[in-house]
């Protein structure tokens, strides 16, 4: 395992964009260049038309929370720090089938209800013993 | 609530007709233990003389092998023959072991069987988790760790291992169904008790009811550490031959009359999958009770591929044991016990109180239920099911008495 695990490795060719996007405060999903279906998560040919080509395109950064867990036990050492904390699955409002897994932050968990809307705030991924830190798209609660 | 939308999310595996073709003979298991510092082929090798005892084969009638290679240091045929000092040749295929293939494998040794490649196929499967528990080395979240897809788009965000995916899917259900911890608890009540009733389960001393359930802390909200399936060491295997050459055998003949097998086509990113409150069962189990000539309604007793409780829940709803959604009303309360329940299910406990052997031990409690010789024992049970899950497949193996 890398060492910087579990940080992202934000040259990993299929995601790379996608980390990129975050460091600009930008969601970007990659978008099948023939039909425009959104492909996520990151595949080599557009599950709808088979295209290989895709453009990582700009989201709203807007969605709907779609289901979520509190996480009370760090399954890994790197997250004993951050215990309790929210994991959560966003439907995107421009597609809903795109859901990004993350973390709900400056939330009251209690609050939370299913496909309430929610908008994307970028924060600093950072784990204990590693140096780096990468810029990640978080959710908050949002106004309807 | 919201119907389920997206239908175009998996498929059937096409199988041909095999009912009635085969049985399964004879079944063993090793000790199930917590960590005991022994191989997974040490305690393969363990089953596997159980299992031929049962069947009353010698070692060197055993002419087939199924297992499953990409599970580290598995009973292979050099293991085999090292174990029983044997050197004959082995149909061997790796499309074996536990999970899917616990239900699967009776289907390919159906085929190998009527192409005349082996007479007697021995199906291995084995775990030493418990040993290995250090969670990065070796272990059930390894897999989901390594993959590139989820190492770099979920992990760092907290959203792995399998307890987080599956108590995320449990959240949507209950907003979806209307399904309660209640009702998650009422399957591992169930599971405890057919463990207390079991002198080889590993929870075989730690009763549970549904308070005691209600009261555990959240690990990941909504679920306890009794939702989620044990941690030990152990293994299983079962031995398969014709149904002719079945009935010149020691055992009550159990034959093989059906088997299915679906996919779900986002395999483990669970997160994409469209019916996200659905398994591949949904494709699996129509397949395996049509080639059986039964419906649902035809089980007497069933064992489920069971890492969490909504696991469980949700292939009940997909095998048609109940309509989608309606789970958590029907496993309530005592429907799914061994002694008058509605639908007795795990009668040894399954991955949450019996042992965490990847479905093996569950066919094997299946063969035993249909054999009527299980510990907590379901009267007159003719007609067993196993259900089989690894998120990209699901799998059903009917099994009955004839
Ligand atoms: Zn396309």
């Amino acid at each position: 395992m890398r060492q910087d695990f579990p940080l992202p490795d934000v040259t990993w060719e299929p995601a790379r964009e996608f980390w990129a996007g975050a460091s600009r405060s930008e969601v970007l999903i990659p978008r099948c260049t023939a039909c425009g279906a959104y492909a996520w998560y990151p595949v080599a040919r557009c599950r709808r038309c088979g295209e290989a080509r895709f453009a990582w395109t700009r989201m709203s950064g807007r969605g709907r929370l779609f289901s979520w867990v509190v996480v009370h036990r760090a399954f890994l050492p790197a997250f004993a720090a951050k215990v309790p904390f929210v994991a959560a699955l966003v439907a995107l409002d421009e597609e809903p089938a795109v859901r990004l897994a993350t973390n709900l932050v400056d939330c009251v968990p209690e609050a939370l209800d299913f496909d309430m809307p929610v908008r994307a705030v970028f924060r600093p991924l950072r784990f204990p013993g590693v140096e780096r830190e990468v810029m990640a798209p978080m959710f908050v609660p949002a106004e309807g | 609530m919201r119907a389920v939308a997206d239908s175009d999310w998996g498929c059937p595996t096409p199988l041909e007709d095999i009912a009635g073709e085969i049985a399964i003979v004879g079944v063993g298991e090793s000790a199930h233990t917590r960590a005991s510092g022994r191989s997974p082929k040490e305690i393969a090798a363990e089953a596997v003389e159980r299992a031929l005892a049962d069947a009353g084969l010698p070692p060197s009638a055993i002419d087939g092998l199924m297992y499953a290679p990409f599970m580290g240091g598995q009973f292979d045929a050099a293991a085999f023959h090292a174990y029983f000092g044997t050197s004959h040749d082995l149909w061997v295929s790796e499309r074996g072991g536990g999970m899917v293939w616990a239900g699967t494998a009776p289907y390919d040794a159906a085929l190998a069987i009527r192409a005349g490649q082996a007479r007697y196929v021995l199906n291995v499967f084995s775990v030493a988790w418990a040993t290995q528990r250090a969670e990065m080395v070796g272990g059930p979240g390894q897999v989901h760790a390594e993959d590139l897809v989820k190492q770099n788009i979920e992990v760092p965000f907290g959203w792995f291992p399998q307890p987080v995916y599956f108590a995320t899917i449990a959240r949507r259900h209950m907003h979806e169904f209307g399904t309660t911890a209640a009702q998650l608890g009422a399957i591992a009540v169930a599971c405890r008790r057919h463990a207390t009733l079991t002198p080889a389960a590993v929870m075989h001393d730690r009763p549970l009811t549904l308070a005691d359930y209600l009261a555990s802390p959240p690990l990941v909200d909504p679920f306890r550490k009794e939702d989620c399936c044990l941690i030990s060491d152990g293994g299983g295997a079962y031995v398969m031959t014709s149904v002719a050459r079945a009935r010149d055998l020691r055992q009550p003949l159990i034959e093989v009359a059906g088997v299915g097998l679906g996919n779900s086509y986002t395999g483990t990113y669970w997160s994409q999958q469209g019916a996200f409150t659905s398994t591949p069962q949904v494709f699996a189990a129509p397949g395996a009770f049509a080639m059986a000539g039964l419906t649902p309604a035809d089980v007497d007793v069933l064992t489920l591929y069971d890492p969490f409780t909504i696991v469980a829940l949700m292939q009940i709803e997909d095998m048609g044991f109940c309509r989608k959604g309606e789970g958590g009303a029907f496993v309530e309360g005592t429907a799914l016990h061994f002694d008058g329940g509605v639908l007795p299910y795990n009668t040894h406990g399954g991955m949450l109180s019996h042992a965490y052997v990847l479905g093996i031990a569950h066919v094997v409690e299946t063969v035993r239920q249909v054999r009527g010789e299980a510990a907590a024992q379901v009267s007159d049970a003719e007609v067993g099911v196993y259900g089989g899950y690894t998120g990209p497949q699901a799998s059903t193996l009917i099994l009955r008495r004839r």
